[in-house]
């Protein structure tokens, strides 16, 4: 599905991705640690197209498509759904007018008639269950006034609502206490299917007791150090990421 | 448009209707600075003065129902430059709510310069909003002047899309303990267009409140100019007065210039102002591309966002909603007029 070769990236000339390799396939979870400043969230903006980066070297495919060439926009609309570590607040732009306006532009892309209210409210309640989001959320401000938690849990409902063939969660478990890991750990795993794919952005062990990843990465100054099973992600937590770095 | 109550008249060409008036509004026409046809009513009264302008009047203890809405348009049966004056008193524990829409409905090269002497009394609540829809060569000058007294509530929303030139100068007494003043305005403003805000807010007696929220998006070559000034004098203890300008630039070239002025003679008292000027979001638009939305329509609903909490501030919803519409057609870049209307009232 996701297929990341030799990937540079820079921001103002300041090298940070020093060269990924990662392949994805339909049905597996993959989770990305690493400590701070290691490019974790850089590979994720990179992914979903920011423009403050500049790619400069290497190719992601995506189910086949050169994806570094195209727009955020374009990336999204082809089934890739980048969950924000710091969801942005829209004033003035209901939950429910953001996720229409979304969904029509990804149907418009298919070729399909925008969806009628009927079937969008139904889709709304639905996948506002899936994060036992209260209704009263939809017609709020997108992310406005919301706790930290609300606001991961309004990402997952986003990509529920979405269907994304590849989801990939940066740091979707800060700020969260246990209560709303789990009920965003849930979430993921319901939406879990063999036809799509995850990749999970995390610090810490603890998301990865809830979402159990097939594969593990420790990504360090810009590169993937170590790749393993889900064992690697205890392996972290119990010795940090020293014996790595200076392995 | 049954529920509607009309002021027309046949002197008035049909073309000068507003076809789609607001439900429970009721709507008077000044022409070229001249009020059409009286308006008489229990609750409050139209009438024209010194040949010129406008007496409006909402009587004591009178509560008005409907939004008042008084549409001043020029038209090319007198391109002169004009300068007339108008006068305004909320009765005594009245309440009312009005809309003045300035349009152009022809092209001539207009001038019009306008003074409104507003006096709200004694426990009075008003809400005015002032729609300022002009064609893009067409300058206007408005100058108001509000003495409030004790008790008395009134908030005027500027909401300035199209004109040349626009000049909208607030000079407001707190005469009275208690007495509250609001000022807002949302300009859009693109190509050559300037608008000034000048604002003097005289806080004379204890107690008073007032608030200032100014808010402006800025493309092409236009420029905006807020000068706002808070005196607070010496007995004014126990004022709040706050004040805000803030713009958001889509080019390189619009400008923003801001001069907020505190004087503060008394010692207990809440004031602040801010001021800035910042571009589109770039997190925020990323955001919102990466939800599939293509740039241009992210970039739009960043610009509505920015002057929505301006547009909240209309207490009359289905003016605000009208109001919201045409912002957002104002953006999208159409000549801005209402929804199922053909009519361009700039």
């Amino acid at each position: 599905m996701l297929e990341i070769k030799g990937l540079h990236a820079s921001i103002n000339d300041r090298e940070i991705l020093k060269g990924i390799d990662i392949t994805v396939k339909a049905g597996e979870v993959h989770a990305i640690m690493g400590p701070n400043g290691s490019g974790k969230s850089t590979l994720a903006s990179v992914l979903a197209g920011r423009d403050t980066f500049e790619v400069t070297a290497g190719e992601v495919l995506f189910n086949g498509t050169d994806l570094l060439e195209m727009d955020p926009e374009e990336r999204a609309r082809l089934g890739l759904f980048l969950g924000f570590q710091y969801p942005v607040e829209i004033p003035g732009v209901s939950n429910v007018n953001f996720m229409k306006t979304a969904i029509n532009e990804q149907r418009k892309f298919r070729n399909l008639p925008p969806v009628t209210a009927a079937e969008f409210l139904k889709m709304m309640r639905e996948k506002m269950a899936v994060v036992e989001m209260d209704s009263s959320f939809s017609s709020r401000g997108v992310n406005v006034g919301f706790s930290g938690g609300e606001k991961k849990r309004n990402e997952i409902f986003q990509m529920a609502m979405l269907e994304p063939k590849l989801a990939i969660l940066d740091e979707t478990d800060s700020g969260l206490d246990i209560d709303a890991l789990r009920i965003v750990a849930s979430g993921v795993n319901k939406l879990k299917r063999p036809d799509n794919a995850f990749v999970v952005i995390t610090h810490y062990q603890r998301l990865l007791d809830y979402i159990v990843p097939d594969v593990v990465h420790v990504l360090y100054d810009g590169r993937i150090i170590k790749t393993e099973g889900k064992e690697l992600a205890l392996e972290v937590e119990k010795r940090g990421y020293d014996w790595l770095i200076n392995a | 448009m049954t529920d509607t109550k009309y002021t027309y008249t046949p002197e008035i060409p049909e073309v000068f209707r507003c076809r789609v008036p607001l439900p429970g509004t009721l709507q008077a026409f000044v022409n070229n600075g001249v009020l059409r046809e009286p308006v008489e009513n229990p609750s409050f009264s139209l009438r024209p003065y010194a040949g010129m302008g406008m007496e409006f009047r909402v009587e004591p203890g009178h509560k008005v129902e409907d939004t008042i809405q008084v549409i001043s348009f020029r038209d090319s049966s007198d391109t002169s430059d004009i300068d007339f004056s108008s006068r305004v008193t909320f009765g005594k524990e009245s309440s009312s709510s009005t809309l003045l829409c300035t349009h152009t409905l022809s092209l001539d090269k207009f001038n019009t310069q306008e003074v409104i002497d507003i006096r709200a009394e004694y426990g009075s609540r008003s809400h005015i909003a002032v729609m300022q829809n002009e064609h893009n060569d067409s300058s206007h000058k408005l100058k108001i002047n509000i003495s409030v007294e004790e008790g008395a509530f009134i908030r005027i929303n500027f909401i300035t899309l199209h004109g040349a030139l626009l000049e909208n100068e607030v000079i407001v007494k707190l005469e009275g303990k208690g007495a509250v003043c609001e000022l807002n305005g949302a300009y859009l403003m693109d190509g050559a267009q300037v608008i000034k805000t000048n604002v003097m807010m005289n806080h004379l007696v204890p107690e008073c409140y007032s608030s200032q929220l100014f808010k402006g998006i800025l493309d092409d070559s236009a420029k905006a100019y807020f000068s706002g000034r808070i005196v607070v004098a010496k007995d004014a203890q126990k004022t709040q007065a706050y004040q805000a300008n803030h713009n958001l630039l889509i080019s390189e070239t619009a400008k923003a210039y801001a001069q907020p002025q505190l004087e503060i003679y008394a010692d207990d008292v809440k004031c602040s102002h801010g001021a800035t000027s910042g571009r589109l979001d770039e997190m925020g638009l990323f955001y919102m591309r990466s939800r599939g939305i293509p740039v241009a329509e992210a970039k739009l609903l960043q610009q509505l966002a920015f002057v929505y909490d301006v547009l909240e501030k209309i207490e009359n919803e289905h003016l605000r909603q009208r109001l919201h519409d045409l912002v957002e057609s104002r953006l999208r870049g159409e000549f801005g007029h209402c929804a199922n209307c053909s009519m361009n009232c700039c």
